[in-house]
């Protein structure tokens, strides 16, 4: 039996205010060499579960702490955390709050000067640490000039530096795109297969958790809900749910089967078993595909807004647009994806105004937008940041959705009934005198979209609205946009999580260094697999087991982009395939 | 990245190459000797001489250029509060019971009338132009053509504590972060509606000032992570620690510290036997 490296006794938790405990009664043993991976919804305790590793929980925060926390057989309240930070490497999910130096260097190197180590060692381990993530050559840049992958990479190499004996990661991939998402995890697993580096990881990438945990845990309201190996775990489809995670795709693809009355066996959880499951059961079944997909609209009204040519060199010379053409027709719900850097916000930034273009044209309502203002076109075009706080100012709700109204001068009647209004399409009119700030995360964002509401757009933009947030958020908002767009509104969603927009877009526009790679109906660009990878982006796990679907059958399936509509094509035969 | 790069000149130079400790005393005797003088011509020699320095060893004329700028209105009011105003400390000063007018405001205009702008007073305050502008350049002047983290080490080896070090190299660190908060939440105000270009300077000041709001909650939020983080990195702020850079003097550091040493002696022997310097006084 391997060495036990982390042992959890009867860990109980509640931070100095709180009323509940975050923590209940936790028994949890993890194996040297483990990849440990820790899931839950947001609130459930995983980041808390994370910094009781490191003592940070409780001797930082002080608060009530029952039981016992081993690490490498040291109990975390018999030792400082200065000490432990030996022992535990930690990354957060901020890659901006976690690099505190102002060069490469200089981060790796900071927790090894706090803990007193020679300098000609620092100097020997600085190298190794970059190595070991491909940071190699950049020991002389500033945090800021590398990109969100990288940062995240830079504070592993740190967190490696100090040579702990396991290495906590606390949603280490949720701020950043597919790439630096992709990048992460591949370090963070040739550390552990490589160097035998012990992991323990929360993150909501319910797919790619299932690729590489050995062991996943559940945490549920504070408690330990369940332990296993990820097929245990996450082949649990209707537990998953009704904790607001988010199962991966191959496994609701097989469940979904299943309930047809379907055997398939056990559910797989990962791609390369799904693609095995998938010629079993497609041995045993008739394929045919639904009758009732769901096909995008095809708009003929009048463009909203119309771009032609449009080029955009930034000052230093970058050109970060290369003559993209395109119309926005009122009522559609609009896709765009893209890698950072592939012209997603320079491109949408001519929409605001807020760039103009060095060639080409922009017309809103028919209107250059050269000849508008910022706020002219705040009127016609609503905006809702990634962080809806950003754009909250006012003592109440009521205050906040009547703000630009009187910064306008609208007449006080108006002013009233256009709040009414807003608040109402919100849902927010019995909250108009609470502070915006006192209400959840998702209603604050309702706030904002009022506010937005009360101005009367044809179009509003969502920028990343699923940035960072659990599925259960994630949902709420997205379920916002599909309101809006049932009410006739124009939807622009800017998002890097294709597995969530199936249900809500019609039209996807694929961006890449620069330029409009495609522009077609969601069902033509989800399918269109090489082009999705030759940019990074991945299309989703459903869209991928339908081709191979296809493949198998040598049908003609209709483009299928989720797992009910690809559960739905299995028809059970008993004795094997019909004719 | 033009918000990193202000921090160190690009150009390798002699003075890039010292340590920061002969830096920190070029400052502080610097500081003194334009704090103590009162010659408006020895105070604008030194200021010429500051902003060479400023140009020779790599700092932009840009950035000179940008400081005079932000300052011309305060330089405006000190000549004309020194010219105007200044009148009893001007006198002492020269001994003289009568200034020499430059010009006087005929006695007819409101309010204004029978002002009047003395030369003494004038050259006062052309003294304390420069006087400012010495204090404001010699800080590029050290601090621009230092590494940060050569600053920080030597700031450590100069007794100064570790703790005042690190903010100093935080905020560093965050301070593009902030400017990137700032512009963004400006931004999300603009497309919230607001009619900045519509609105005289009071009222945009009053929806900058809204800023605050979101910019407040997110630092606090921030300063929470950031001490979490420093927590699981082992910081106590003990000056008890290692340093990946050395600040090691060589001769040129302790040949500079001993010009400066002996320019501050000099210039207070002069200063004090023969008033060079002195607002009056023979130079």
């Amino acid at each position: 039996m391997s060495e036990i490296i982390v042992a959890l006794e009867k860990v109980s938790y509640k931070y100095p205010r709180s009323l509940d405990f975050v923590l209940k009664n936790i028994d949890l043993t993890i194996q040297k060499g483990e990849f440990f991976g820790v899931i839950g919804p947001t609130g459930a305790g995983k980041t808390t579960l994370c910094l009781t590793m490191n003592a940070v929980v409780p001797q930082f925060y002080g608060g009530r702490f029952f039981g016992h926390v081993f690490v490498a057989g040291l109990d975390t309240l018999d030792y400082p955390i200065s000490l432990l930070a030996n022992r535990v490497g930690a990354v957060f999910d901020d890659p901006e709050t976690q690099l505190i130096a102002t060069s490469v260097e200089n981060e790796i190197a900071f927790a090894l000067e706090n803990l007193l180590v020679p300098r000609e060692e620092i100097l020997k381990r600085i190298p190794h640490a970059l190595a070991a993530v491909r940071l190699e050559g950049t020991e002389k840049k500033h945090p800021a000039e590398l990109s969100g992958g990288q940062k995240q990479r830079l504070a592993i190499a740190a967190a490696l530096a100090v040579q702990p004996d396991l290495l906590v990661l606390d949603e280490p991939t949720s701020q950043l795109d597919p790439v630096g998402s992709q990048e992460v995890f591949a370090t963070v697993r040739e550390l552990n297969k490589e160097l035998g580096m012990t992991i323990i990881m929360s993150s909501h990438a319910a797919e790619e958790m299932a690729e590489y945990c050995d062991r996943v845990a559940l945490l549920s309201n504070g408690e330990l809900a369940a332990v296993g190996k990820p097929e245990e775990i996450y082949s649990q489809i209707e537990r998953l749910l009704a904790n607001d995670l988010r199962p991966p795709q191959v496994a609701s693809t097989f469940y979904l089967i299943q309930q047809t009355g379907i055997p398939t066996g056990a559910i797989p959880v990962r791609m390369e078993e799904g693609s095995r499951y998938l010629k079993e059961v497609e041995e045993v079944c008739t394929i045919y595909p639904p009758k009732d997909i769901r096909q995008a609209r095809v708009h003929t009204s009048e463009p909203v807004l119309s771009i032609k040519d449009l080029k955009h060199v930034y000052p230093d010379g970058t050109e970060a647009l290369h003559g993209v053409s395109m119309d926005i027709r009122e009522g559609e719900y609009v896709l765009i994806i893209g890698q950072n850097g592939a012209g997603k916000s320079t491109l949408v930034k001519h929409f605001l105004n807020l760039l103009k273009p060095t060639s080409g044209s922009v017309k809103v309502g028919g209107v250059e937008t050269a000849n508008l203002t910022v706020s002219q076109l705040a009127r016609r075009i609503g905006y809702v940041a990634q962080n809806p706080d950003n754009q909250i100012f006012n003592a109440t709700v009521g205050e906040e959705v009547a703000f630009a109204l009187k910064a306008l001068k609208y007449p006080p009647e108006e002013v009233e009934s256009r709040t009414l209004e807003g608040l109402a399409a919100m849902g927010l009119s019995n909250v108009r005198e609470i502070h915006p700030l006192a209400l959840p995360k998702g209603d604050r964002a309702r706030v904002v979209i009022a506010a937005i509401l009360a101005m009367k757009p044809e179009m509003i933009i969502f920028d990343e609205p699923t940035t960072g947030q659990d599925y259960r958020g994630a949902k709420y908002i997205l379920e916002i946009s599909r309101q809006l767009h049932e009410m006739g509104k124009t939807i622009v969603v800017i998002t890097h999580h294709l597995y969530l927009m199936p249900d809500y877009a019609e039209r996807v526009l694929v961006m890449g260094k620069g330029t409009l790679l495609m522009d077609a109906p969601i069902r033509e660009a989800y399918h269109a697999v090489e082009l999705l990878q030759s940019t990074y982006l991945m299309p989703p796990q459903a869209v991928l087991l339908a081709q191979e679907l296809g493949n198998l059958t040598n049908q003609s399936l209709p483009k299928l982009l989720t797992p009910e509509e690809l559960a739905s094509c299995f028809h059970y035969s008993h004795n094997g395939r019909t004719p | 990245m033009s918000m990193l790069k202000f921090q160190t000149v690009e150009r390798d130079s002699f003075f890039t190459r010292l340590d920061f400790r002969p830096k920190l005393v070029m400052m502080a005797v610097i500081s003194i000797i334009a704090f103590v003088w009162e010659s408006p011509l020895l105070q604008m020699v030194m200021a010429f001489l500051i902003i060479i320095a400023a140009l020779v060893v790599g700092v932009k004329f840009s950035y000179i250029r940008l400081v005079i700028m932000v300052m011309t209105p305060f330089y405006i009011l000190l000549l004309l509060t020194h010219g105007f105003f200044n009148i009893d400390q001007v006198k002492a000063l020269t001994g003289k019971s009568v200034l020499t007018p430059m010009f006087t405001f005929p006695e007819s205009w409101w309010l204004i009338g029978g002002g009047m702008m003395s030369w003494e007073g004038f050259t006062y305050g052309v003294n304390a132009i420069f006087k400012t502008l010495s204090l404001t350049l010699v800080i590029p002047l050290g601090v621009f053509t230092t590494d940060v983290d050569t600053m920080i080490v030597g700031m450590v080896r100069a007794r100064i504590p570790y703790k005042i070090a690190f903010i100093f190299s935080a905020t560093l660190r965050f301070f593009p972060v902030l400017f990137q908060e700032i512009g963004m939440i400006i931004e999300a105000q603009r497309l919230r509606g607001l009619a900045m270009e519509r609105m005289n300077p009071a009222q945009r000041v009053k929806v900058y000032a809204k800023v605050a709001v979101p910019l407040i909650l997110g630092a606090m939020v921030k300063s929470q992570q950031l001490e979490v983080v420093l927590q699981s990195k082992a910081f106590s702020g003990s000056p008890v620690r290692t340093y990946l850079h050395e600040s090691k003097m060589g001769i040129e550091d302790y040949l500079l510290i001993a010009f400066f040493v002996l320019l501050l002696i000099v210039a207070t022997i002069l200063y004090f036997a023969y008033g060079i310097g002195k607002f009056g006084g023979p130079i």
